[in-house]
């Protein structure tokens, strides 16, 4: 602690080039940690979805093809129902409020299918009651509510983008769930978009509840065996292997952000590595001067490790004050559409962390042991 | 006069320049007493600041035996010599060399950061060795914002702070105005007088010598007067 005063001049010896190290890594641990954010977010997903026994039946050519209203009666029928149960229509409407850039996850679905297909989703019975009752009716996550300030009872209008309709939705009540992504969405009832659609019977997918783990391939099986020589063959998969697909549709998204943060890491280390170097060479006499005066080479060595420590580490912390803030606070999201919910994670920013003090170890190292090594008479003698 | 502070025998030391050996001190024999104070004269290249640099301990001889405080140097390892250095030596450049972050007062500090001295009890010791150089009220003070003298001055306050067993000049003087080279010299002769601290300081400067008990000469690495 003693040498903190020493270390922290130090590193602010040659201001305008800390500040633009320090400013230099701050940028690149953001990027870091957003593209982190957004792949933790997919998996996110993934994993919740990999927790129910939810299958999804789509067009085989993949969600802009429309499925057939008669699937339903085959889906609910005594074949499937032995394998299956809580057949629900399922189609996302990608509406906006009021706004483009308002863009809530939006649900078009068969209420008393709905409730116990997706059971994580906890609301009154009272909700439930007005959801089957009215057919304008939508139920919405809190953290929803929250977003728009929308209230109970309140009259909502969303704006179809490629759905031809303005659905006007009287809000009946509010849904909770463990997940915070969950709590972004709404749910309005299919029946009311067909209507608003001149009842053209548009299903986009059918969701269903597996009976058992070992009955979802007999599930894919059989469906998909059915509509093979139809005008709507299917594909059927689970709610996990959907969302992948979703979002495969961004690209091999995993595979850039994995090599973004390679990118940052290298970027982040050539960068403070060049600052080091330079912090270094003005410093040669004063190490000699420093270990003439007693400082062992491994104290030297230390001090400099640590000024490029506490460099990186401010870095790291602006990095994470600014998308804690934006994210987690302001609850800005960079895709309201494919991240209703955007949050950096516990796990994200001990990579961020570690990510800085790698950079700060890696960094100067080779321009921290050269000093500590050098000879003193070699150091005295150096005009800098 | 004491008993040998520093005892340099049969020492020397040659440089390599790309493997061609270049001798600089051959076969010196010099002992310094506690409490003495002794100039070391000779022209440029003679190997002043190299048998320095050698009792300082941050350098080694290629042959004979330095002793100083009663420790031979080429037995002690780097570490050795280091906790040596901190302890037992007290170095005074000609450039001062001090560190320009820090103040007078940090810079004074710095060799107390090696001991086990609490925050308190470094405060004190600085503020004295400050008030022995004269620049108590300049402590505040970086390096930048101080004039070559007192640049110089806060270095001797940083060489004393430890009170070290011996203070080793390189041309402590060689940077200076009249004036300030007067005041240094003054402080040297106070510090030697006064606290008993043994000096060994390199100088060109005949009337800086003037100011040391004895004078050693050197000359092609070799002494020219009996030690």
């Amino acid at each position: 602690m003693k040498f903190l005063p020493l270390i922290w001049r130090n590193a602010l010896r040659n201001r305008l080039r800390t500040i633009l190290t320090l400013a230099g890594i701050a940028f690149l641990l953001f990027v870091l940690i957003f593209v982190m954010t957004g792949l933790s977010e997919i998996q996110a997903w993934e994993g919740v979805a990999a927790t129910h026994r939810r299958v999804v039946v789509q067009h085989a050519e993949g969600l802009t093809a429309e499925l057939g209203i008669e699937l339903e009666n085959f889906l609910k029928g005594d074949i499937i129902s032995r394998h299956a149960e809580y057949v629900c229509k399922f189609n996302w409407f990608g509406g906006y409020y009021q706004d483009p850039k308002n863009w809530p996850p939006e649900f078009a679905v068969d209420p008393p299918a709905m409730k116990p297909l997706f059971d994580e989703l906890k609301f009154s019975d009272d909700t439930y009651r007005k959801f089957c009752e009215t057919k304008t009716a939508a139920i919405c996550g809190i953290a929803l509510m929250k977003k728009y300030n929308w209230k109970v009872g309140q009259r909502i209008t969303l704006i179809g983008t490629f759905y031809p309709c303005n659905p006007e939705l009287d809000i009946v009540g509010e849904f909770t769930t463990k997940d915070p992504r969950q709590e972004e969405q709404m749910f309005f009832r299919w029946d009311y978009l067909d209507e608003l659609l001149q009842n053209k019977k548009i299903v986009s997918t059918y969701w269903m509840k597996a009976r058992s783990d070992e009955d979802i391939p007999r599930l894919k099986e059989l469906i998909d065996a059915h509509t093979k020589n139809s005008s709507y063959p299917t594909e059927t998969i689970t709610e996990k292997e959907f969302a992948a697909q979703f979002m495969s549709m961004m690209g091999n998204i995993k595979a850039i952000v994995g090599g973004i943060g390679a990118l940052v890491l290298v970027i982040m280390i050539m960068m403070t590595a060049n600052t080091m170097a330079m912090a270094a060479r003005e410093r040669v006499t004063e190490v000699a001067v420093m270990r003439t005066l007693g400082f062992r080479s491994g104290q030297i060595l230390a001090i400099m490790v640590s000024e490029s420590l506490l460099v990186s580490l401010l870095g790291a912390g602006i990095a994470l004050g600014v998308s804690l803030g934006v994210f987690n606070g302001l609850k800005l999201s960079p895709s309201p559409i494919y991240f209703p919910v955007f949050l950096v994670e516990p796990k994200t920013m001990v990579v961020a962390l570690g990510a800085a003090v790698t950079c700060g170890l890696v960094s100067s190292m080779v321009p921290a042991v050269r000093s500590a090594r050098r000879k003193i008479t070699d150091g005295l003698r150096q005009v800098v | 006069m004491g008993s040998p502070v520093v005892r340099v025998q049969g020492v020397s030391k040659t440089y390599y320049r790309d493997e061609t050996p270049v001798p600089v001190l051959e076969g010196i024999n010099l002992d310094i007493a506690e409490g003495e104070f002794v100039a070391l004269m000779g022209p440029s290249g003679s190997g002043k600041s190299t048998l320095l640099n050698l009792i300082a301990g941050i350098d080694r001889a290629s042959t004979g035996r330095v002793e100083v405080a009663g420790s031979e140097l080429s037995a002690l390892s780097e570490r050795e010599l280091a906790a040596f250095r901190s302890r037992h030596v007290g170095f005074i450049f000609q450039l001062y060399n001090l560190i320009p972050v820090l103040t007078a007062f940090e810079n004074v500090e710095l060799p107390l950061l090696l001991t086990p001295l609490s925050k308190a009890e470094r405060r004190k010791h600085v503020l004295m060795a400050l008030d022995v150089v004269g620049l108590a009220d300049r402590q505040d003070h970086t390096p930048r914002q101080l004039s070559g003298g007192q640049e110089q001055r806060v270095a001797i306050a940083r060489a004393i702070v430890t009170d070290p067993t011996l203070l080793l000049a390189d041309e402590p003087t060689g940077d200076l105005d009249k004036k300030s080279e007067e005041e240094v010299l003054t402080l040297l002769q106070r510090l030697n007088k006064e606290f008993k601290k043994a000096i060994v300081m390199v100088t060109h400067d005949p009337k800086a010598a003037a100011c040391a008990a004895r004078t050693v000469m050197l000359e092609k690495g070799a002494l020219i007067a009996k030690p």
